[in-house]
């Protein structure tokens, strides 16, 4: 119970630092690299809820990611929606794509999952490059508006990186704090048990497709909303908001923390969004080395720094202990 | 639509469906025979194309010398692929071999373009310039010379399956692994037989299509989303449903395209499969669904 407890003292301390960091230091470059990590670890932690917990190898949260992106763009600009009503909109339309795209290809496998979800992200790029009626093509849609947020005696108008390092570290920590809640119930077990051994929870009265279709759902809910506000902070959308180089950080970051790891893939999201600026490498060599790190970790590190530590604390509980009677 | 017009569209649509055949066939057969889908086999038949430029421009080799020396060398790349990668990760789970590839083509996307920058390249020879006329029908041959290529490959891919011991323990382990292993047959061998095969075909396609269209290294990245929608029409694990439901697509592709953006045929492409697989998730010409 203690445990627990310093835990959560341990989180809200670590929210608050991070809440604070704007007061501190005026350093743009901080706060752009905070942004990126709050982005990223609501892209990873969905990725690891459906690969990690779930056993579905996903590509297509780039897709929702996007598809948010677009939408909350397009509802503003054209409809003079405000960001808040368009990201939610944004973010309902991804998960009904993700109950469509899981629906129809978990019925066959879990391999025709990955590939259709493969397939779906490609689509989603060509589509926003190609039907320019609505896209407006390769070029995007740029200036988007500052938004604002009306309440009662106070306005907000997220003009300065500041504000939406606010809104995007807070949206973060609600999503962290939701995927948390999930992993830890007793969905979360269910969502093991399936990635263990689908017949054996079958078994015990699981539906694996609710569990699956749910898993995709609130991945590509949180995705999209994640995408609406962070097209407003680039201030513009264009196709590269579909970009493989996206999904593959995102796993890399799934990969690198231990599938169904939630502090292992938070942590490497924190690491991994700070270091590719660290090691300045153009794009393509990055990428290479990210490739070079997939396969080794395929090789001869599957379980990530998560499986590791799991493993190691697993071996300290076996050892026979020598000092008590 | 005048009917020249479409015979030519028709011709053209045949020539790219046997190429996207070879490429959606190995894909098929290395997942039937090892239960993987090779993400990174796309990156082959660019590999191969990019091969076949150099080949042909700076070392000036001919036609039928370029396309024998990439489609041996892929089938050896096949082989150490097998032995340096696959081996390794057999039977230790599906996402583990999908990240594997993925991981491999995202090693070899990047680094040609590194290398070499997404710059198309075309391939120039007095060959690209010849054409074969047929009444209002011009063919050019480097196409003719595709389609050929395509066929005999089929013809050789079907005697192997089909005619051959090896062949035979192939399409034993496809359909039964367990039981292949009872009777005596080695899965690694015939796995490695498959992999090699199969990226050979994908060289062989590469190769063929270089002298028709330009060189770049992304060109395998699209190329493979296609064969992958293909694979799934056409029954995954099914070589012969993927042989047919490619040079089907090819020639949709090549007639929709004459009059519709280019959009519309992925996009189609894309939700005939979605399609599939909730009315028909085994695939057209399917065979057992595998879990």
């Amino acid at each position: 119970m203690t445990r627990g407890w310093l835990g959560a003292l341990g989180a809200l301390l670590g929210v608050a630092v991070l809440f604070a960091i704007p007061r501190l230091t005026g350093n743009e470059y901080l706060l752009a690299l905070g942004i990126s990590f709050a982005t990223f670890s609501v892209l990873s932690g969905g990725l690891n809820l459906v690969y990690g917990y779930t056993g579905l190898l996903s590509f297509a949260q780039v897709g929702f990611f996007g598809i948010g992106g677009y939408t909350a763009a397009l509802l503003v600009t054209e409809r003079a929606w405000s960001l808040w009503a368009g990201a939610v909109a944004g973010g309902v339309l991804a998960a009904l794509v993700g109950l469509v795209i899981g629906y129809s290809s978990l019925r066959l496998s879990r391999h025709s999952f990955a590939i259709v979800s493969l397939s779906f992200a490609l689509l989603c790029m060509i589509v926003a490059r190609d039907w320019v009626s609505l896209t407006r093509g390769a070029m995007g849609i740029p200036g988007l508006p500052v938004p604002g947020l009306d309440l009662p005696g106070w306005r907000w108008r997220l003009s300065r990186p500041a504000d939406f390092y606010y809104l995007l570290l807070g949206f973060a920590v609600m999503a962290q704090a939701l995927f948390y809640v999930v992993v830890s119930s007793r969905l979360g077990r269910a969502m093991r048990a399936i990635k263990l051994n689908e017949p054996l929870a079958q078994s015990h009265g699981i539906d694996p497709l609710r569990y699956k279709l749910l898993a995709i759902a609130l991945s590509a809910w949180l995705a999209g909303i994640a995408g609406g506000f962070f097209v407003f902070y680039l201030t513009i959308v264009d196709p590269s908001i579909f970009d493989f180089y996206y999904t593959e950080t995102m796993l890399i970051m799934v990969i690198i923390g231990g599938p169904g790891s939630f502090w292992g893939v938070l942590g490497s999201s924190a690491v991994l969004a700070a270091l590719p600026d660290l090691l300045r490498f153009t794009t393509d060599l990055r990428m290479v080395l990210y490739g070079a790190v997939l396969i080794a970790a395929m090789l001869i590190f599957p379980g990530g720094v998560g499986g590791w530590l799991d493993r190691r604390r697993l071996r300290r509980w076996r050892r026979p202990s020598l000092t008590t009677p | 639509m005048d009917p020249g017009i479409f015979l030519q569209l028709l011709l053209n649509g045949i020539v790219i469906g046997v190429i996207y055949a070879l490429v959606a066939m190995g894909l098929s057969l290395i997942f039937g025979v090892l239960e993987l889908v090779n993400f990174a086999h796309g990156e082959f038949y660019m590999l191969a194309a990019m091969l076949a430029y150099f080949l042909t421009m700076r070392l000036s080799l001919g036609y039928a010398a370029t396309v024998a020396v990439v489609t041996i060398l892929a089938v050896c790349l096949g082989y150490v692929f097998y032995e340096a990668l696959l081996v390794h990760i057999h039977g230790g789970g599906f996402e583990r071999s999908i990240l594997l590839t993925l991981g491999l083509s995202m090693v070899l996307q990047n680094g040609a373009v590194f290398l070499f920058t997404t710059t198309p390249r075309m391939i120039e020879t007095p060959l690209s310039y010849a054409n074969i006329v047929a009444g209002s029908v011009r063919v050019s041959v480097t196409r003719v010379l595709a389609l050929a290529l395509g066929l005999v490959a089929f013809a050789a891919l079907y005697l192997i399956l089909y005619r051959t011991r090896i062949g035979r323990a192939m399409r034993g382990v496809a359909q039964n692994r367990e039981a292949a292993l009872m009777v005596g047959i080695d899965p690694r061998a015939v796995s490695r037989l498959a992999v090699a095969i199969g990226i050979g075909l994908s060289g062989l396609a590469g190769a063929a299509l270089a002298p028709v269209y330009a060189v770049h290294p992304l060109m395998g990245f699209s190329f493979v989303f296609k064969a992958f929608a293909i694979i799934i029409l056409g029954g995954l694990g099914n070589i012969a449903g993927a042989a047919i439901m490619a040079v089907a697509l090819g020639i949709v592709e090549s007639v929709v395209g004459g009059f519709l953006p280019l959009v519309m045929v992925d996009a189609l492409v894309f939700s005939s499969m979605i399609g599939m697989l909730l009315l028909r998730p085994e695939g057209l010409f399917g065979r057992g669904v595998r879990v």
